[in-house]
């Protein structure tokens, strides 16, 4: 029992060594590796290897170290290279990878001690106490006064456990002692307490207990002075069983409290550390939600921004469309606006239209009323010879009121293009010969003489009752405006191929240039014609012009003033091709 | 020559009256007056009618358009037709045109637009447009008559009282078993025209009418005909005495 008890402490005593000899000794060795780095500072994955070496990140150095080896012939750096691959592999417990990398090493390496101090611990760890003590000895050879940066005592230390795990005590107890007075002396308290530790269960072991207590108690209240949980605990621990074993149980009781505590309390800083894992691990989280949430933000971002995009666009396209209706509408308004005024003087033109030949019919009515009453009134007293005459006024008035009236129907039809209208090829000689037939009484009673000088092979090609109207009006004009004894003749020119002039000619009142011009204007005229005694609104030429129009042919006036009139029409003479 | 026959169809006695007068001045017969469409109908079967004047409104509805359409579509019996009218309504007219040919004309009318409607009327009706305008011809040939323009009337001639016609430049002598009278026609248009298993050339100036042949004297170059009408035979066209072998 008691055995199992110093092999427990003994293989928890050697780790501190090894962890607490690093301090001292790295500086030197750090040194010259920084020395190397400046060296050979185009070795870029030797340099990396280096410093991660010097950062005791193993892993890092294990693959720079890897790569530097594949690419280097340098016999130094290689030794190097596997230095660092054999501590890091040590560190990493991977204790055959790191004998093999040690044992590659040169021996011209400058740090071949340290290799072989290695290679000593790892068969320590592996429990080849033999071996272990061959190379520990080699070390312990070296000369004492000169530093080579690592613990003489530790040595001996190791050489102490490794003796007294192959049972040679007094081997054992010399080193250890030895070891101990070393660290008395280095003031190394926590290797003491070890070292004290290991030679209280030499002489344990050999069942020398006077001598092995007090080594016992030195170690516990050396543990008291320092804040190693692990060391304290060990230490108790061993007072514990040495108590059980003395059967002081009391003793033994206060002990294995003791070092339950000290064990609580490295579950305390075990746990205190996870909860700084934990800690650590909730911040990560917590980190890990805030990005997630700034990510959500930021989708939220780039939608509402896509979103102002696309509205924007949207607005835009609105915007456009309105501007373009708008626009529209401008342009509509302006069309309607000048329609009204086109309207709006359309009626006016209408309205006095009325009113003129309103007044004419009502003043023909009148006349013909009045004519008609001096009438009955010659006929009671039987003056026969003025009966003739006032029949004539009569019918002259009632020709006249006719016409009108016929105008206007006329005017009306094409206005509200009610009339039916044919074009057809006709010999112009006999419409107007048919036209005239109706003048001829008239003719008769001004005595004008009238002649149609129209060929019977001048063709028109025109709508019949509009050529019918066209020439009764300005065959109405003619006698109108021609003075007893006048002449009125029609006759054509053929000055244009396609067209077929019919010029209605006379020797009357003619015309001023200005009348002239406002005859041939668009606009309706309705002034007052010169002899008063004429019934007339323009209306008829007005007529005239708009039914030439609509055949497609044209209309001039001639005129001088005293001398007479001629007016041309020019009409197709064919059917167009096509 | 016989005057030309004319029915009016007019239910106004103002027009239906001046009518009248004006076509017995221009040597037309008048046929009849009809002022309803049945009276109308029943007149123009009873009587051999060469032209119809017709008032579009009859008591107000359009029925002279109907029985101008009734008599167009009576085969062999439709007769050229003028029509009469107070208003020149589009509809009316765009109606009236079916029954096409037609001419129209517009009240009030005077002598001369009813004369020349009527010519344009039998014109169009015989599809032989210009002719009584034209100085270079007179007369419209239609299956039974001819009709051929004196002064300012129309005179029709029955085609089968026509015993032979002489070719004399721009003129043709038509010789009926009673007168003899020229009319201004193209031979071209007088050979195109008339009925060939009636009429034969005889010579580059004679057409005759086969069926008032008497004798034939080849040996002469003579045709004696009806009324002893003499025709002149020549060599060229003597090959139509195989029809009238034939005949015989």
């Amino acid at each position: 029992m008691i055995e199992i008890k110093l092999f427990i402490i003994s293989l928890l005593h050697f780790t501190p060594p090894l962890l607490s000899k690093k301090q001292p000794d790295e500086n030197l060795l750090n040194i010259e590796i920084k020395k190397k780095i400046k060296e050979f500072n185009s070795e870029v994955n030797f340099c990396k290897a280096s410093l991660y070496f010097m950062k005791k990140n193993w892993d890092s150095t294990l693959v720079y170290s890897m790569k530097q080896l594949s690419t280097t012939n340098n016999k130094d750096l290689i030794d190097y290279c596997y230095y660092f691959r054999g501590i890091s592999f040590k560190q990493k417990k991977l204790l055959n990878e790191a004998k093999k990398e040690l044992n590659t090493i040169s021996n011209n390496f400058l740090f071949y001690y340290k290799v072989r101090l290695s290679l000593g611990e790892i068969l320590l760890d592996q429990n080849e106490f033999k071996n272990a003590i061959s190379y520990f000895q080699e070390i312990e050879k070296l000369p004492e006064d000169v530093d080579f940066g690592f613990k003489r005592s530790t040595v001996l230390h190791n050489l102490g456990i490794s003796y007294l795990h192959l049972n040679q005590f007094d081997k054992a107890e010399t080193y250890l002692l030895k070891s101990s007075e070393l660290q008395l002396l280095n003031k190394d308290t926590i290797d003491l307490i070890g070292s004290y530790a290991d030679i209280a269960n030499l002489y344990y072991v050999q069942y020398k207990d006077k001598q092995a207590i007090p080594y016992f108690e030195k170690a516990y209240r050396l543990s008291k002075t320092i804040s190693d949980f692990e060391l304290k605990r060990k230490a108790a621990l061993n007072m514990a069983v040495v108590e059980e074993n003395r059967k002081n149980f009391l003793a033994a009781l206060t002990y294995r409290k003791e070092y339950e505590q000290w064990k609580d309390s490295l579950n305390d800083q075990n746990k205190v550390w996870e909860i700084a894992q934990f800690e650590k691990k909730h911040a990560i989280s917590q980190k890990q939600k805030e990005i997630s949430l700034l990510e959500i933000e930021n989708k939220l971002k780039v939608a509402e921004m896509n979103g102002l995009f696309y509205s924007s666009i949207l607005l835009s396209l609105l915007l456009g469309v309105g501007i373009y209706f708008y626009e529209q509408k401008v342009k509509s308004n302006k069309i309607i606006l000048a329609q009204k005024t086109e309207l709006n003087k359309l009626n006016t033109t209408k309205d006095k239209l009325f009113s003129v030949v309103s007044h004419d019919l009502r003043s023909a009515v009148n006349a013909l009323k009045v004519s008609n009453t001096k009438l009955s009134e010659n006929l009671e007293t039987k003056n026969i010879e003025n009966l003739e005459k006032l029949l004539q006024n009569n019918s002259a008035i009632a020709n006249g009121t006719y016409n009108l009236l016929d105008n206007l129907l006329h005017w009306a039809s094409l206005q509200t293009n009610q009339s039916f209208f044919n074009k057809e090829s006709m010999r112009l000689f006999f419409i107007i010969e048919q036209i005239a037939y109706n003048y001829k009484p008239l003719m008769f009673d001004k005595n004008i003489h009238f002649e149609n000088k129209v060929s019977k092979n001048d063709w028109v090609y025109a709508d019949q009752e509009s050529l019918k109207i066209i020439l009764r009006n300005l065959l109405d004009n003619a006698i109108k405006f021609s003075n007893q004894n006048g002449l009125i003749t029609l006759y054509t020119l053929n000055r244009d191929e396609a067209y077929c002039d019919l010029v209605i000619e006379d020797n009357g009142l003619g015309m001023s240039e200005t009348k002239r011009q406002e005859l041939l204007k668009e606009t309706m005229l309705l002034s007052k014609k010169k002899n008063e005694d004429v019934i007339g609104t323009g209306l008829g030429l007005q007529l005239c012009k708009s039914m030439i129009k609509k055949n497609e042919g044209r209309f001039m006036i001639e005129s001088k003033e005293g001398k007479g009139t001629k007016i041309i029409v020019s009409l197709h003479k064919n059917q167009k091709n096509g | 020559m016989d005057n030309v026959n004319v029915l009016v169809v007019e239910d106004t006695p103002t027009d239906s009256d001046a009518l009248g007068e004006l076509l017995l001045t221009n040597e037309y017969n008048l046929v009849g007056v009809a002022s309803t469409y049945a009276e109308a109908l029943s007149l123009f079967y009873k009587n051999k009618v060469d032209i119809v004047i017709i008032d579009v409104f009859l008591n107000g509805n359009a029925e002279g358009i109907t029985f101008a359409e009734t008599i167009s579509v009576v085969p062999n019996k439709s007769k050229p037709f003028v029509f009469l009218t107070n208003s020149q309504d589009r509809q009316i007219f765009e109606r009236a045109k079916l029954t096409h040919p037609f001419s129209f004309l517009l009240k009030p009318f005077n002598e001369l637009e009813i004369l020349y409607a009527i010519e344009m009327a039998v014109e169009k009706f015989n599809n032989q447009t210009d002719v009584f305008l034209s100085e270079e011809q007179d007369t419209v040939i239609t299956n039974e008559y001819l009709f051929v323009k004196k002064g300012r009337a129309l005179k029709k001639v029955l085609i089968s009282e026509i015993v032979y016609i002489e070719v004399e430049e721009r003129y043709c002598n038509i010789i009926t078993e009673k007168e003899k009278f020229v009319i201004l026609i193209s031979l071209t248009k007088i050979l195109k025209t008339l009925d060939t298993t009636k009429f034969c050339r005889t010579h580059r100036n004679y057409i005759v009418n086969i069926e008032k042949i008497v004798e034939i004297i080849p040996a002469d170059n003579l045709i004696i005909l009806t009324g002893n009408r003499k025709a002149i035979l020549s060599d060229k066209y003597k090959d139509f005495i195989k029809k009238i072998q034939v005949l015989r």
